[in-house]
């Protein structure tokens, strides 16, 4: 059965990639383009530390370890998840109804319906910041870091995906407008720029405890670069930090399951 | 003229419409605003060194960009693009009217509603709940909003210009992107300029963008004061004449080759 769903799903991505890539001019623009503007978020960073110095034990580098973490796991989610970002058509438009009758689970259909090829530019340009960071710290990795990074960036995808899951859930009662996400996706890629632990308290524990932000790049960053967390956080949350994107992914999907529950169709 | 004021009014009802998207995007703007002053702070905090510009004005000076970013139509698209890739740039064509004046009366609108559904909200949280610095002379006050005005005339005109280049390229995603990613970083958005290494402030003073952000916010912050202001009015308007040029000239151009898609 698994390996059924793999197959179908690669099928259906490797489809969405042959039209993507149709107008080859277009398409890397789009890519190119992607990469300049996501690229702009790291330049508030260069700004800042060319300004300031130091913020209190973490250079600019290890800011850029962190921003190249969440920016590879942010793109992915992007890329992966685009079917649950764009769900409020589906809804409005009523072709969600078509969804129901088909033999697979709605939250499969949504997902292999998309596949946002052109955040390539996002991943590739949170990948470049991410290896220039690692040279300029002059990092060494041992295979169960490097495990542990990759699970990180699994578990952080899984988390985005978790929040766009959210919000595409929320269109079942509300029919449009799932901006609002925004404010935890988009939102949260921004705050988790920077390290968590320069936010006032309020903001710290919203991220921590209610969305949990911190465990797709600062909690992993603080084991990777061996730095312990000002406010005391224990060492093992670090070590659990993929498991939690992947929790939230899991609950997320209950929920929606639960929206589902609740559809009701507009009609056409 | 009469016509253009009926296009704008046209395109500030359509955006009446959209009353959840606009609370949605509010409350984005503010969280965006929260999270980019919590930084600051941050920074502010944990260094000693004289900075050219104090927490309190940074702080100003980003809940007045998150109030006015879509009043100044930031990243703003404007429909000329779709029109093209449709077809119904065609129905437009048969029209009387001036196509580029049509398109920045069309922004006009958008920037007239948000105005009074955003910028005015979000000032009113940011004066109260933020305890933003609020000028005490009149004359800040009337330089500040007609460098307001001119910002956003002059990212009208830009935005107008970039995306009529559908014209060449049919889809407006990559080239907008381009001119997004330079206006974003040169009007002084992610950091004001005044914080920014000198050698860069340079490059930016020789630029359009700073007219779009930067310029009417420092009126505000007090920091650019007397002939400066009429000097920075001056190369708003310059670069206004620039844009404008450059969208007939493209515009015309555009029209010779059109090909009319779809059906």
């Amino acid at each position: 059965m698994i390996p059924h769903h793999l197959r179908l799903y690669f099928h259906f991505v490797l489809a969405r990639i042959r039209t993507q890539t149709a107008y080859r001019t277009s398409f890397l623009l789009d890519v190119a383009s992607n990469f300049l503007i996501t690229a702009l978020d790291f330049s508030m960073i260069w700004l800042i530390f060319e300004r300031f110095g130091n913020l209190a034990d973490w250079s600019m580098w290890q800011v850029g370890f962190l921003y190249g973490i969440i920016s590879i796991s942010f793109g992915l989610s992007n890329m992966v998840g685009r079917g649950f970002d764009l769900f409020q058509d589906e809804i409005r438009l009523g072709t969600f109804d078509d969804k129901l009758i088909r033999p697979y689970s709605t939250f499969y259909l949504i997902l292999v319906h998309q596949f946002d090829l052109k955040r390539l530019g996002k991943i590739g340009q949170g990948l470049i910041f991410f290896l220039i960071a690692n040279a300029k710290l002059s990092m060494s990795w041992s295979i169960g870091k490097v495990i542990f990074l990759l699970a990180t960036i699994v578990g952080g995808t899984c988390f985005f995906i978790g929040l766009m899951v959210v919000g595409a859930t929320l269109c079942f009662w509300t029919v449009q407008s799932i901006e609002f996400i925004n404010i935890f996706t988009h939102g949260g890629n921004e705050a988790g720029n920077f390290p968590i632990s320069i936010y006032k308290d309020w903001f710290r524990r919203l991220f921590t405890f209610v969305i949990p932000l911190a465990f797709v790049n600062y909690f992993p960053t603080l084991y990777l670069l061996d730095k312990a967390d000002p406010h005391g956080a224990p060492a093992i949350l670090a070590l659990i930090s993929p498991l939690v994107g992947i929790i939230f992914l899991t609950v997320s999907s209950q929920i929606w399951r639960f929206g589902v529950s609740h559809y009701q169709s507009t009609g056409h | 003229m009469r016509v253009y004021l009926e296009f704008g009014r046209k395109s500030f009802q359509k955006m009446l419409q959209y009353r959840t998207a606009n609370l949605a995007g509010m409350a984005t703007n503010l969280f965006f605003g929260a999270v980019r002053v919590l930084i600051f702070t941050a920074f502010y905090q944990a260094s000693t060194a004289e900075q050219p510009l104090s927490l309190h004005q940074v702080a100003t000076y980003v809940w007045l960009s998150q109030s006015f970013l879509m009043v100044i139509r930031m990243w703003g698209r404007p429909e000329v693009s779709d029109t093209i890739r449709d077809g119904s740039v065609a129905m437009q064509l048969t029209k009387p009217v001036d196509f580029q004046f049509y398109w920045l009366a069309d922004e006009f609108g958008k920037s007239t509603y948000f105005l009074l559904m955003r910028a005015l909200p979000s000032l009113l949280f940011s004066i109260f709940l933020f305890r933003i610095m609020i000028p005490a002379d009149p004359l800040t006050w009337l330089a500040f909003l007609t460098g307001i005005l001119l910002a956003v005339v002059l990212n009208q005109s830009y935005i107008v210009a970039a995306f009529s280049s559908t014209f060449w390229t049919l889809d407006a995603t990559g080239v907008g992107g381009f001119c997004f990613a330079l206006q974003t970083f040169f009007s002084g958005f992610v950091v004001p300029i005044a914080l920014w290494p000198d050698w860069l402030q340079q490059i930016a003073s020789r630029l359009p963008f700073e007219g779009m952000i930067n310029f009417p916010f420092s009126i505000y912050l007090g920091e650019v004061t007397g002939v400066d202001i009429l000097v920075g009015f001056g190369k708003q308007i310059l670069w206004i004449a620039f844009f404008v040029c450059i969208g007939r000239w493209g515009i015309r151009r555009g029209l010779t080759k059109l090909v009319l898609q779809g059906g």
